[in-house]
Protein backbone atom coordinates (compact mmCIF):
# COMPACT_ATOMS: atom_id res chain seq x y z
CA UNK A 1 0.00 0.00 0.00
CA UNK A 2 1.41 3.67 -0.87
CA UNK A 3 -1.03 5.19 1.97
CA UNK A 4 2.29 5.10 4.02
CA UNK A 5 4.72 5.83 1.05
CA UNK A 6 7.21 7.49 2.80
CA UNK A 7 8.29 9.76 -0.21
CA UNK A 8 4.90 10.87 -0.94
CA UNK A 9 4.06 11.32 2.45
CA UNK A 10 7.42 13.69 2.66
CA UNK A 11 6.89 15.46 -0.63
CA UNK A 12 2.65 16.04 0.85
CA UNK A 13 4.85 17.49 3.95
CA UNK A 14 7.20 19.77 2.31
CA UNK A 15 4.66 21.14 0.27
CA UNK A 16 2.54 22.17 2.44
CA UNK A 17 5.57 23.42 4.00
CA UNK A 18 6.40 25.82 0.69
CA UNK A 19 3.31 27.06 1.26
CA UNK A 20 3.47 28.40 4.59
CA UNK A 21 7.01 29.68 5.41
CA UNK A 22 6.84 33.15 3.63
CA UNK A 23 3.40 33.57 5.10
CA UNK A 24 4.97 33.15 8.53
CA UNK A 25 7.80 35.13 6.99
CA UNK A 26 5.62 38.14 6.43
CA UNK A 27 4.15 37.85 9.59
CA UNK A 28 7.43 37.70 11.74
CA UNK A 29 9.44 40.25 9.70
CA UNK A 30 6.26 43.05 10.41
CA UNK A 31 8.03 42.60 14.18
CA UNK A 32 11.71 42.60 13.18
CA UNK A 33 13.09 46.03 14.90
CA UNK A 34 15.69 45.74 11.57
CA UNK A 35 14.26 47.60 8.72
CA UNK A 36 16.66 44.98 6.46
CA UNK A 37 15.28 42.57 7.21
CA UNK A 38 17.56 40.06 6.61
CA UNK A 39 18.31 39.03 10.13
CA UNK A 40 16.26 39.43 13.30
CA UNK A 41 16.63 42.91 15.58
CA UNK A 42 14.51 42.75 18.28
CA UNK A 43 10.80 42.78 18.53
CA UNK A 44 9.01 46.07 17.37
CA UNK A 45 5.32 47.18 17.32
CA UNK A 46 6.53 49.94 15.00
CA UNK A 47 6.13 49.27 11.57
CA UNK A 48 2.48 48.71 12.64
CA UNK A 49 1.56 51.95 13.93
CA UNK A 50 3.47 53.61 10.85
CA UNK A 51 1.44 51.75 8.71
CA UNK A 52 -1.59 53.06 10.66
CA UNK A 53 -1.11 56.01 10.37
CA UNK A 54 -0.25 56.24 6.43
CA UNK A 55 -2.10 58.41 5.10
CA UNK A 56 -2.15 56.60 1.46
CA UNK A 57 -3.00 52.74 3.23
CA UNK A 58 -5.91 54.96 5.08
CA UNK A 59 -7.39 56.18 1.86
CA UNK A 60 -6.52 53.41 -0.47
CA UNK A 61 -8.07 51.28 2.28
CA UNK A 62 -10.90 53.40 1.60
CA UNK A 63 -11.26 53.22 -2.11
CA UNK A 64 -10.56 49.29 -2.21
CA UNK A 65 -13.88 48.84 0.64
CA UNK A 66 -15.88 51.05 -2.04
CA UNK A 67 -14.68 49.58 -4.94
CA UNK A 68 -15.11 46.25 -3.58
CA UNK A 69 -18.81 46.42 -2.27
CA UNK A 70 -20.14 48.17 -5.45
CA UNK A 71 -18.30 45.45 -7.66
CA UNK A 72 -19.99 42.82 -5.31
CA UNK A 73 -22.99 44.27 -5.82
CA UNK A 74 -23.16 44.46 -9.48
CA UNK A 75 -21.73 41.06 -9.89
CA UNK A 76 -24.31 39.31 -7.72
CA UNK A 77 -26.79 41.21 -9.60
CA UNK A 78 -25.67 39.99 -12.37
CA UNK A 79 -24.65 36.75 -11.51
CA UNK A 80 -28.14 35.82 -9.75
CA UNK A 81 -30.29 36.86 -13.02
CA UNK A 82 -28.22 34.87 -15.35
CA UNK A 83 -28.00 32.21 -13.42
CA UNK A 84 -31.92 32.24 -13.22
CA UNK A 85 -32.12 32.57 -16.68
CA UNK A 86 -29.48 30.13 -17.74
CA UNK A 87 -31.52 27.31 -15.55
CA UNK A 88 -34.54 27.23 -18.01
CA UNK A 89 -32.60 28.59 -21.52
CA UNK A 90 -32.59 26.33 -24.48
CA UNK A 91 -29.07 24.53 -24.62
CA UNK A 92 -27.46 26.32 -27.33
CA UNK A 93 -28.19 29.75 -25.67
CA UNK A 94 -26.63 27.81 -22.42
CA UNK A 95 -23.78 26.83 -24.02
CA UNK A 96 -22.60 29.98 -25.17
CA UNK A 97 -23.51 32.03 -21.95
CA UNK A 98 -21.08 28.97 -20.01
CA UNK A 99 -18.21 30.00 -22.50
CA UNK A 100 -18.45 33.28 -21.54
CA UNK A 101 -18.29 32.37 -18.17
CA UNK A 102 -15.43 30.48 -18.30
CA UNK A 103 -13.92 33.12 -21.02
CA UNK A 104 -14.17 35.41 -18.35
CA UNK A 105 -12.41 33.34 -15.68
CA UNK A 106 -9.91 31.95 -18.07
CA UNK A 107 -8.72 34.89 -19.95
CA UNK A 108 -5.49 36.28 -18.41
CA UNK A 109 -6.54 39.12 -16.61
CA UNK A 110 -3.71 41.43 -18.37
CA UNK A 111 -5.09 40.89 -21.72
CA UNK A 112 -8.73 41.54 -20.74
CA UNK A 113 -7.88 44.66 -18.45
CA UNK A 114 -6.17 45.80 -21.85
CA UNK A 115 -8.94 45.68 -23.78
CA UNK A 116 -11.13 47.28 -21.73
CA UNK A 117 -8.97 50.22 -20.70
CA UNK A 118 -8.77 50.98 -24.81
CA UNK A 119 -12.37 50.29 -25.02
CA UNK A 120 -12.99 53.16 -21.98
CA UNK A 121 -10.19 54.95 -23.79
CA UNK A 122 -11.94 55.05 -27.43
CA UNK A 123 -15.22 56.15 -25.63
CA UNK A 124 -14.11 58.73 -23.61
CA UNK A 125 -15.32 57.05 -20.65
CA UNK A 126 -13.38 58.46 -17.27
CA UNK A 127 -10.74 56.61 -15.85
CA UNK A 128 -11.43 56.21 -12.01
CA UNK A 129 -13.31 53.73 -8.92
CA UNK A 130 -16.39 53.68 -11.23
CA UNK A 131 -14.64 52.14 -14.40
CA UNK A 132 -12.35 49.56 -11.92
CA UNK A 133 -16.16 48.63 -10.66
CA UNK A 134 -17.35 47.98 -13.98
CA UNK A 135 -13.65 46.14 -14.72
CA UNK A 136 -13.81 43.76 -11.40
CA UNK A 137 -17.69 42.95 -12.02
CA UNK A 138 -16.78 41.35 -15.29
CA UNK A 139 -14.51 38.65 -13.75
CA UNK A 140 -16.29 38.61 -10.51
CA UNK A 141 -19.92 38.08 -11.95
CA UNK A 142 -18.51 34.64 -13.81
CA UNK A 143 -17.03 33.69 -10.24
CA UNK A 144 -20.24 34.53 -8.54
CA UNK A 145 -22.49 32.70 -11.69
CA UNK A 146 -20.07 28.99 -11.23
CA UNK A 147 -21.04 29.18 -7.32
CA UNK A 148 -24.60 29.88 -7.53
CA UNK A 149 -25.42 27.31 -10.40
CA UNK A 150 -23.75 24.56 -8.92
CA UNK A 151 -26.06 25.92 -6.30
CA UNK A 152 -29.73 25.76 -9.07
CA UNK A 153 -28.43 22.45 -9.95
CA UNK A 154 -29.35 21.05 -7.09
CA UNK A 155 -32.62 22.35 -6.57
CA UNK A 156 -35.32 20.09 -7.52
CA UNK A 157 -37.84 22.25 -9.56
CA UNK A 158 -40.97 20.12 -8.26
CA UNK A 159 -40.29 21.68 -4.99
CA UNK A 160 -41.55 25.05 -6.92
CA UNK A 161 -44.25 23.56 -8.66
CA UNK A 162 -45.83 22.02 -5.61
CA UNK A 163 -45.86 25.37 -3.47
CA UNK A 164 -47.09 27.17 -7.06
CA UNK A 165 -49.62 24.72 -6.91
CA UNK A 166 -50.33 25.61 -3.51
CA UNK A 167 -51.55 28.74 -4.50
CA UNK A 168 -48.23 30.76 -4.28
CA UNK A 169 -47.66 33.63 -6.57
CA UNK A 170 -44.87 33.67 -8.49
CA UNK A 171 -43.12 36.22 -6.97
CA UNK A 172 -43.81 34.22 -3.58
CA UNK A 173 -42.71 31.17 -4.94
CA UNK A 174 -39.71 33.01 -5.95
CA UNK A 175 -39.08 34.61 -2.41
CA UNK A 176 -39.59 31.46 -0.22
CA UNK A 177 -38.64 28.83 -2.48
CA UNK A 178 -35.73 29.55 -5.00
CA UNK A 179 -34.02 32.55 -3.11
CA UNK A 180 -33.90 31.01 -0.23
CA UNK A 181 -32.70 27.86 -1.53
CA UNK A 182 -30.02 30.21 -3.07
CA UNK A 183 -29.13 32.22 -0.20
CA UNK A 184 -26.15 30.40 0.84
CA UNK A 185 -24.48 30.43 -2.40
CA UNK A 186 -25.25 34.44 -2.57
CA UNK A 187 -23.79 35.23 0.55
CA UNK A 188 -20.80 33.04 -0.25
CA UNK A 189 -19.76 34.03 -3.37
CA UNK A 190 -20.94 37.74 -2.36
CA UNK A 191 -17.75 36.92 -0.12
CA UNK A 192 -15.73 35.41 -2.26
CA UNK A 193 -16.21 38.35 -5.01
CA UNK A 194 -15.52 41.03 -2.14
CA UNK A 195 -11.94 38.84 -1.62
CA UNK A 196 -10.71 39.25 -5.28
CA UNK A 197 -12.14 42.52 -5.56
CA UNK A 198 -10.13 43.82 -2.61
CA UNK A 199 -6.87 41.58 -3.64
CA UNK A 200 -7.07 43.03 -7.33
CA UNK A 201 -3.91 44.83 -8.74
CA UNK A 202 -3.47 44.33 -12.41
CA UNK A 203 -7.45 45.66 -13.49
CA UNK A 204 -7.59 48.38 -11.19
CA UNK A 205 -4.18 49.81 -12.44
CA UNK A 206 -5.52 50.31 -15.56
CA UNK A 207 -8.29 51.55 -15.00
CA UNK A 208 -7.94 53.64 -11.83
CA UNK A 209 -6.41 55.80 -14.26
CA UNK A 210 -3.93 58.71 -11.97
CA UNK A 211 -6.52 59.94 -9.15
CA UNK A 212 -7.79 56.59 -7.61
CA UNK A 213 -5.09 54.43 -5.77
CA UNK A 214 -6.84 51.10 -4.26
CA UNK A 215 -4.87 49.69 -1.12
CA UNK A 216 -3.37 47.23 -3.19
CA UNK A 217 -1.94 49.62 -5.87
CA UNK A 218 -0.72 51.46 -2.74
CA UNK A 219 1.09 48.29 -1.67
CA UNK A 220 2.19 47.18 -5.00
CA UNK A 221 3.98 50.90 -5.20
CA UNK A 222 5.87 50.33 -2.22
CA UNK A 223 7.08 47.35 -2.96
CA UNK A 224 8.52 48.23 -6.42
CA UNK A 225 10.32 51.76 -4.78
CA UNK A 226 10.65 50.82 -1.19
CA UNK A 227 10.94 47.80 0.74
CA UNK A 228 9.93 48.19 4.23
CA UNK A 229 8.99 46.09 7.05
CA UNK A 230 5.77 48.96 6.52
CA UNK A 231 5.17 46.89 3.89
CA UNK A 232 5.06 43.43 6.01
CA UNK A 233 2.30 45.58 8.76
CA UNK A 234 -0.02 46.44 6.04
CA UNK A 235 0.32 42.99 4.51
CA UNK A 236 -0.76 40.94 7.87
CA UNK A 237 -3.79 42.93 8.62
CA UNK A 238 -4.79 42.34 5.13
CA UNK A 239 -4.12 38.57 5.36
CA UNK A 240 -6.26 38.45 8.30
CA UNK A 241 -8.73 40.54 7.21
CA UNK A 242 -9.22 38.42 3.65
CA UNK A 243 -8.92 35.03 5.63
CA UNK A 244 -11.32 35.95 8.23
CA UNK A 245 -13.38 37.12 4.76
CA UNK A 246 -13.06 33.90 3.10
CA UNK A 247 -13.19 31.97 6.02
CA UNK A 248 -16.62 33.22 6.63
CA UNK A 249 -17.67 32.58 3.27
CA UNK A 250 -16.75 28.57 3.61
CA UNK A 251 -18.72 28.56 7.15
CA UNK A 252 -21.72 29.89 5.81
CA UNK A 253 -21.38 27.85 2.93
CA UNK A 254 -20.77 24.89 5.13
CA UNK A 255 -23.19 25.44 7.72
CA UNK A 256 -26.45 26.69 5.30
CA UNK A 257 -25.44 23.97 2.53
CA UNK A 258 -26.35 20.63 2.47
CA UNK A 259 -24.33 18.08 4.25
CA UNK A 260 -22.76 16.26 1.34
CA UNK A 261 -21.71 19.29 -0.45
CA UNK A 262 -20.64 21.60 2.68
CA UNK A 263 -18.01 19.44 3.66
CA UNK A 264 -16.05 19.81 0.57
CA UNK A 265 -16.73 23.36 0.97
CA UNK A 266 -17.23 26.57 -1.49
CA UNK A 267 -14.25 25.84 -3.45
CA UNK A 268 -15.22 22.08 -4.46
CA UNK A 269 -18.34 23.56 -5.69
CA UNK A 270 -16.43 26.38 -7.60
CA UNK A 271 -14.50 23.71 -9.57
CA UNK A 272 -18.06 22.83 -10.39
CA UNK A 273 -17.40 18.88 -9.33
CA UNK B 1 -48.38 32.40 -17.46
CA UNK B 2 -46.92 33.65 -20.48
CA UNK B 3 -46.17 37.04 -18.84
CA UNK B 4 -44.15 35.22 -16.20
CA UNK B 5 -42.08 33.29 -19.30
CA UNK B 6 -41.79 36.48 -20.63
CA UNK B 7 -40.39 38.33 -17.72
CA UNK B 8 -38.24 34.85 -17.12
CA UNK B 9 -36.54 35.67 -20.33
CA UNK B 10 -35.62 39.20 -19.58
CA UNK B 11 -33.56 38.17 -16.56
CA UNK B 12 -30.60 37.21 -19.32
CA UNK B 13 -30.42 41.13 -19.92
CA UNK B 14 -28.06 42.42 -17.60
CA UNK B 15 -25.34 39.54 -17.90
CA UNK B 16 -25.99 39.31 -21.43
CA UNK B 17 -25.65 43.32 -21.76
CA UNK B 18 -22.53 43.77 -19.56
CA UNK B 19 -20.81 40.29 -21.20
CA UNK B 20 -21.03 42.57 -24.56
CA UNK B 21 -20.35 45.50 -23.79
CA UNK B 22 -17.22 45.02 -21.09
CA UNK B 23 -15.98 41.81 -22.35
CA UNK B 24 -16.57 41.42 -25.86
CA UNK B 25 -16.58 44.65 -27.61
CA UNK B 26 -13.56 45.63 -26.07
CA UNK B 27 -11.51 41.72 -26.95
CA UNK B 28 -13.24 42.48 -30.55
CA UNK B 29 -12.11 46.07 -30.62
CA UNK B 30 -8.45 45.19 -29.32
CA UNK B 31 -8.45 42.06 -32.65
CA UNK B 32 -9.72 44.85 -34.96
CA UNK B 33 -7.09 47.39 -33.79
CA UNK B 34 -3.87 45.36 -33.69
CA UNK B 35 -4.94 44.58 -37.45
CA UNK B 36 -5.51 47.83 -38.71
CA UNK B 37 -3.60 50.12 -41.02
CA UNK B 38 -5.00 53.53 -39.59
CA UNK B 39 -1.84 55.22 -39.25
CA UNK B 40 1.92 53.95 -39.91
CA UNK B 41 2.43 52.16 -36.52
CA UNK B 42 -1.32 50.09 -36.48
CA UNK B 43 0.49 49.37 -40.60
CA UNK B 44 3.60 48.30 -39.53
CA UNK B 45 2.08 46.13 -36.87
CA UNK B 46 0.14 43.92 -39.04
CA UNK B 47 2.81 44.05 -41.57
CA UNK B 48 4.63 42.04 -39.00
CA UNK B 49 2.18 39.00 -38.02
CA UNK B 50 2.04 38.25 -41.79
CA UNK B 51 3.93 34.82 -42.28
CA UNK B 52 6.12 36.19 -44.85
CA UNK B 53 7.86 38.62 -42.50
CA UNK B 54 8.34 35.76 -39.49
CA UNK B 55 11.72 36.37 -39.54
CA UNK B 56 11.48 39.81 -38.84
CA UNK B 57 9.37 39.56 -36.09
CA UNK B 58 11.19 36.21 -34.53
CA UNK B 59 14.88 38.60 -34.47
CA UNK B 60 12.68 41.00 -32.09
CA UNK B 61 12.66 41.23 -27.92
CA UNK B 62 8.79 40.57 -28.22
CA UNK B 63 9.18 37.39 -29.66
CA UNK B 64 11.98 36.55 -27.28
CA UNK B 65 9.65 37.30 -24.26
CA UNK B 66 6.55 35.88 -25.64
CA UNK B 67 8.40 32.41 -25.63
CA UNK B 68 10.22 33.30 -22.26
CA UNK B 69 6.27 33.21 -21.45
CA UNK B 70 5.26 29.93 -22.77
CA UNK B 71 8.64 28.34 -21.10
CA UNK B 72 7.83 29.85 -18.12
CA UNK B 73 4.12 28.81 -17.66
CA UNK B 74 4.68 25.43 -19.17
CA UNK B 75 7.38 24.73 -16.45
CA UNK B 76 5.53 26.16 -13.55
CA UNK B 77 1.98 24.28 -14.75
CA UNK B 78 4.97 21.46 -15.13
CA UNK B 79 5.99 22.25 -11.45
CA UNK B 80 2.56 22.42 -10.17
CA UNK B 81 1.59 19.28 -10.85
CA UNK B 82 4.57 17.46 -9.69
CA UNK B 83 4.07 19.39 -6.36
CA UNK B 84 0.16 18.84 -6.33
CA UNK B 85 -0.47 15.62 -7.58
CA UNK B 86 1.49 13.70 -4.62
CA UNK B 87 0.15 16.59 -2.28
CA UNK B 88 -3.22 16.14 -3.50
CA UNK B 89 -3.52 12.40 -3.24
CA UNK B 90 -1.52 11.87 0.32
CA UNK B 91 -4.65 14.12 1.26
CA UNK B 92 -7.25 12.02 -0.07
CA UNK B 93 -5.56 9.30 1.95
CA UNK B 94 -5.97 10.58 5.46
CA UNK B 95 -9.14 10.12 7.86
CA UNK B 96 -11.46 12.91 7.43
CA UNK B 97 -11.00 14.77 10.28
CA UNK B 98 -6.87 15.01 8.78
CA UNK B 99 -8.59 15.89 5.52
CA UNK B 100 -10.18 18.64 6.49
CA UNK B 101 -7.11 20.17 8.14
CA UNK B 102 -5.03 19.40 5.15
CA UNK B 103 -7.30 20.76 2.68
CA UNK B 104 -7.20 24.14 5.31
CA UNK B 105 -3.47 24.07 5.10
CA UNK B 106 -3.67 23.86 0.85
CA UNK B 107 -6.52 26.92 0.98
CA UNK B 108 -5.88 29.16 3.55
CA UNK B 109 -2.34 30.92 2.01
CA UNK B 110 -4.46 31.02 -0.68
CA UNK B 111 -6.66 33.23 0.67
CA UNK B 112 -4.04 35.67 1.92
CA UNK B 113 -3.57 38.56 -0.37
CA UNK B 114 -1.81 37.70 -3.56
CA UNK B 115 0.81 40.72 -3.81
CA UNK B 116 2.11 40.07 0.03
CA UNK B 117 2.38 36.21 -0.75
CA UNK B 118 4.91 37.47 -3.61
CA UNK B 119 6.56 40.06 -1.82
CA UNK B 120 6.68 37.21 0.82
CA UNK B 121 9.82 35.37 -1.29
CA UNK B 122 11.66 38.79 -2.09
CA UNK B 123 12.35 38.52 1.64
CA UNK B 124 13.05 34.91 1.41
CA UNK B 125 15.28 34.80 -1.55
CA UNK B 126 17.45 38.13 -1.12
CA UNK B 127 21.13 38.07 -1.15
CA UNK B 128 22.15 37.31 2.32
CA UNK B 129 18.46 36.35 3.38
CA UNK B 130 17.80 33.08 5.00
CA UNK B 131 17.32 30.93 2.59
CA UNK B 132 20.58 32.21 1.03
CA UNK B 133 22.46 31.87 4.37
CA UNK B 134 21.08 28.56 4.87
CA UNK B 135 22.08 27.45 1.55
CA UNK B 136 25.82 28.70 2.39
CA UNK B 137 25.77 27.28 5.55
CA UNK B 138 24.95 23.51 3.90
CA UNK B 139 26.66 23.49 0.67
CA UNK B 140 28.94 26.28 1.14
CA UNK B 141 27.20 27.76 -2.09
CA UNK B 142 26.14 31.12 -2.42
CA UNK B 143 22.11 31.33 -3.67
CA UNK B 144 21.37 34.06 -5.26
CA UNK B 145 17.99 33.97 -8.12
CA UNK B 146 16.48 36.73 -6.87
CA UNK B 147 15.52 39.08 -9.87
CA UNK B 148 16.01 36.08 -12.46
CA UNK B 149 13.81 33.56 -14.23
CA UNK B 150 13.97 31.34 -10.97
CA UNK B 151 12.66 33.43 -9.10
CA UNK B 152 9.60 34.27 -11.11
CA UNK B 153 9.23 30.43 -11.63
CA UNK B 154 9.18 30.09 -7.72
CA UNK B 155 6.56 33.06 -7.15
CA UNK B 156 4.32 30.99 -9.78
CA UNK B 157 4.45 28.29 -8.72
CA UNK B 158 3.75 29.29 -4.89
CA UNK B 159 1.25 31.32 -5.89
CA UNK B 160 -0.57 28.95 -8.26
CA UNK B 161 -0.27 25.64 -6.04
CA UNK B 162 -3.58 25.44 -4.67
CA UNK B 163 -5.48 26.03 -7.91
CA UNK B 164 -3.52 22.49 -9.08
CA UNK B 165 -4.35 20.37 -5.78
CA UNK B 166 -8.00 21.37 -5.56
CA UNK B 167 -8.69 19.65 -8.75
CA UNK B 168 -6.90 16.91 -8.40
CA UNK B 169 -8.34 16.36 -4.82
CA UNK B 170 -11.76 16.32 -5.91
CA UNK B 171 -11.04 13.74 -8.65
CA UNK B 172 -9.66 11.74 -6.31
CA UNK B 173 -11.52 12.06 -3.30
CA UNK B 174 -14.28 10.00 -4.94
CA UNK B 175 -11.91 7.49 -5.86
CA UNK B 176 -12.83 4.13 -4.14
CA UNK B 177 -9.88 3.08 -1.97
CA UNK B 178 -10.42 -0.80 -2.34
CA UNK B 179 -8.88 -0.10 -5.91
CA UNK B 180 -5.17 1.34 -4.45
CA UNK B 181 -5.45 -2.15 -2.45
CA UNK B 182 -6.93 -4.32 -5.26
CA UNK B 183 -3.78 -2.76 -7.13
CA UNK B 184 -1.20 -3.82 -3.96
CA UNK B 185 -2.95 -7.11 -3.59
CA UNK B 186 -2.16 -7.75 -7.81
CA UNK B 187 1.24 -7.73 -6.58
CA UNK B 188 1.74 -3.68 -8.08
CA UNK B 189 4.71 -2.01 -6.81
CA UNK B 190 4.06 1.64 -5.68
CA UNK B 191 5.76 3.10 -8.76
CA UNK B 192 3.31 0.91 -10.98
CA UNK B 193 0.68 1.59 -8.94
CA UNK B 194 1.00 5.12 -9.28
CA UNK B 195 1.00 5.17 -13.03
CA UNK B 196 -1.36 2.62 -13.93
CA UNK B 197 -4.15 3.40 -11.01
CA UNK B 198 -3.61 7.07 -9.54
CA UNK B 199 -2.89 8.78 -12.67
CA UNK B 200 -5.58 7.96 -14.82
CA UNK B 201 -8.33 8.42 -11.83
CA UNK B 202 -6.54 11.97 -11.41
CA UNK B 203 -6.75 12.42 -15.21
CA UNK B 204 -9.99 14.68 -15.70
CA UNK B 205 -8.71 17.24 -12.12
CA UNK B 206 -5.05 16.90 -13.80
CA UNK B 207 -6.02 18.57 -16.64
CA UNK B 208 -8.46 21.64 -14.96
CA UNK B 209 -5.48 22.28 -12.72
CA UNK B 210 -3.20 22.37 -16.03
CA UNK B 211 -5.61 25.06 -17.69
CA UNK B 212 -6.44 26.53 -14.46
CA UNK B 213 -2.59 26.88 -13.59
CA UNK B 214 -1.08 27.32 -17.09
CA UNK B 215 -3.43 29.87 -19.16
CA UNK B 216 -3.33 32.73 -16.41
CA UNK B 217 0.15 31.99 -15.50
CA UNK B 218 0.82 32.92 -19.08
CA UNK B 219 -0.02 36.53 -18.97
CA UNK B 220 1.31 37.09 -15.55
CA UNK B 221 2.19 40.51 -14.91
CA UNK B 222 2.88 40.83 -10.68
CA UNK B 223 4.95 38.18 -10.22
CA UNK B 224 7.62 38.84 -12.82
CA UNK B 225 6.90 42.35 -12.17
CA UNK B 226 7.86 42.24 -8.15
CA UNK B 227 10.25 38.89 -8.33
CA UNK B 228 11.72 40.02 -12.18
CA UNK B 229 13.04 43.01 -10.46
CA UNK B 230 12.10 44.68 -14.12
CA UNK B 231 15.75 43.20 -15.42
CA UNK B 232 13.63 39.41 -16.55
CA UNK B 233 10.15 40.29 -18.51
CA UNK B 234 7.07 38.22 -19.80
CA UNK B 235 4.89 39.21 -21.90
CA UNK B 236 2.28 40.63 -19.54
CA UNK B 237 4.76 43.57 -18.28
CA UNK B 238 5.58 44.19 -21.99
CA UNK B 239 1.91 44.80 -22.67
CA UNK B 240 1.27 46.94 -19.62
CA UNK B 241 4.08 48.75 -20.55
CA UNK B 242 2.88 49.35 -24.02
CA UNK B 243 -0.03 50.59 -22.78
CA UNK B 244 0.33 52.40 -19.99
CA UNK B 245 4.13 54.34 -20.03
CA UNK B 246 4.77 54.01 -24.03
CA UNK B 247 1.30 54.61 -24.85
CA UNK B 248 1.40 52.63 -28.25
CA UNK B 249 -1.83 51.26 -28.22
CA UNK B 250 -2.22 49.57 -31.39
CA UNK B 251 1.22 47.52 -30.76
CA UNK B 252 0.37 47.01 -27.10
CA UNK B 253 -3.23 45.55 -28.73
CA UNK B 254 -0.73 43.11 -31.15
CA UNK B 255 0.63 41.46 -28.45
CA UNK B 256 -2.65 41.06 -26.42
CA UNK B 257 -4.35 39.20 -29.34
CA UNK B 258 -1.05 37.21 -29.84
CA UNK B 259 -1.04 36.10 -26.19
CA UNK B 260 -4.54 35.16 -26.49
CA UNK B 261 -4.36 33.39 -29.57
CA UNK B 262 -1.36 31.39 -28.63
CA UNK B 263 -3.52 30.33 -25.36
CA UNK B 264 -6.95 29.73 -27.62
CA UNK B 265 -4.24 27.45 -29.40
CA UNK B 266 -3.07 25.77 -26.31
CA UNK B 267 -6.47 25.68 -24.85
CA UNK B 268 -7.85 23.58 -28.49
CA UNK B 269 -4.70 21.63 -28.11
CA UNK B 270 -5.39 20.13 -24.45
CA UNK B 271 -9.18 19.22 -25.73
CA UNK B 272 -7.70 17.51 -28.67
CA UNK B 273 -5.62 15.35 -25.99
CA UNK B 274 -8.18 14.78 -23.51
CA UNK B 275 -11.05 12.79 -25.14
CA UNK B 276 -7.83 10.91 -26.63
CA UNK B 277 -7.13 10.10 -23.05
CA UNK B 278 -10.12 9.27 -21.98
CA UNK B 279 -10.70 6.55 -24.88
CA UNK B 280 -7.44 4.43 -23.10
Amino acid sequence: MIRRHPVVGAIALVVIGYLWIPILAVAVNSFNRSSLMVRWGGSTAHWYSLAFHDHNVRTGLITTLEIALGSTALSLVIAVSGSLWWRRAPARARAIYDALVYARIVLPEVVFATALFFLFFKAHFPLGIVAIIIGHSVWNSAYAAVIIQARLTGLDPAIEEAAADLGATPWRVFRRVTFAALLPAIIASGLLTFTFSFDDVVTSYFLGGPASSPLPLVLFGMIRFRITPEINAIGVMVMLFTVTLMGAAVAVFALMGSARRGRRGAFAEFYGQ
Amino acid sequence: MRRHRVLERLLVVPTAAWTLVFFVAPLVLITVFSFGSENLVTFRISFGWTASNYSAFSGSLYLATLLRSLGLSLGTTLGCALLGLPLAYFITRQRPGIQRLLLAGVIVPFWTSFLVRTYSWVNLLQSQGPIDRLAHGLTGHHVEVLYTPTSIAIGIVYSYLPLMVLPIYVALERVNPDLYDAAADLGARPWRQFRRVVLPLARPGLIAGIIIVGVPAMGEYVIPEILGGGKTLMIGNIIVNEFLDVGNYPFGSALAVSLMVVLMILLFALRRVQPAFEAR
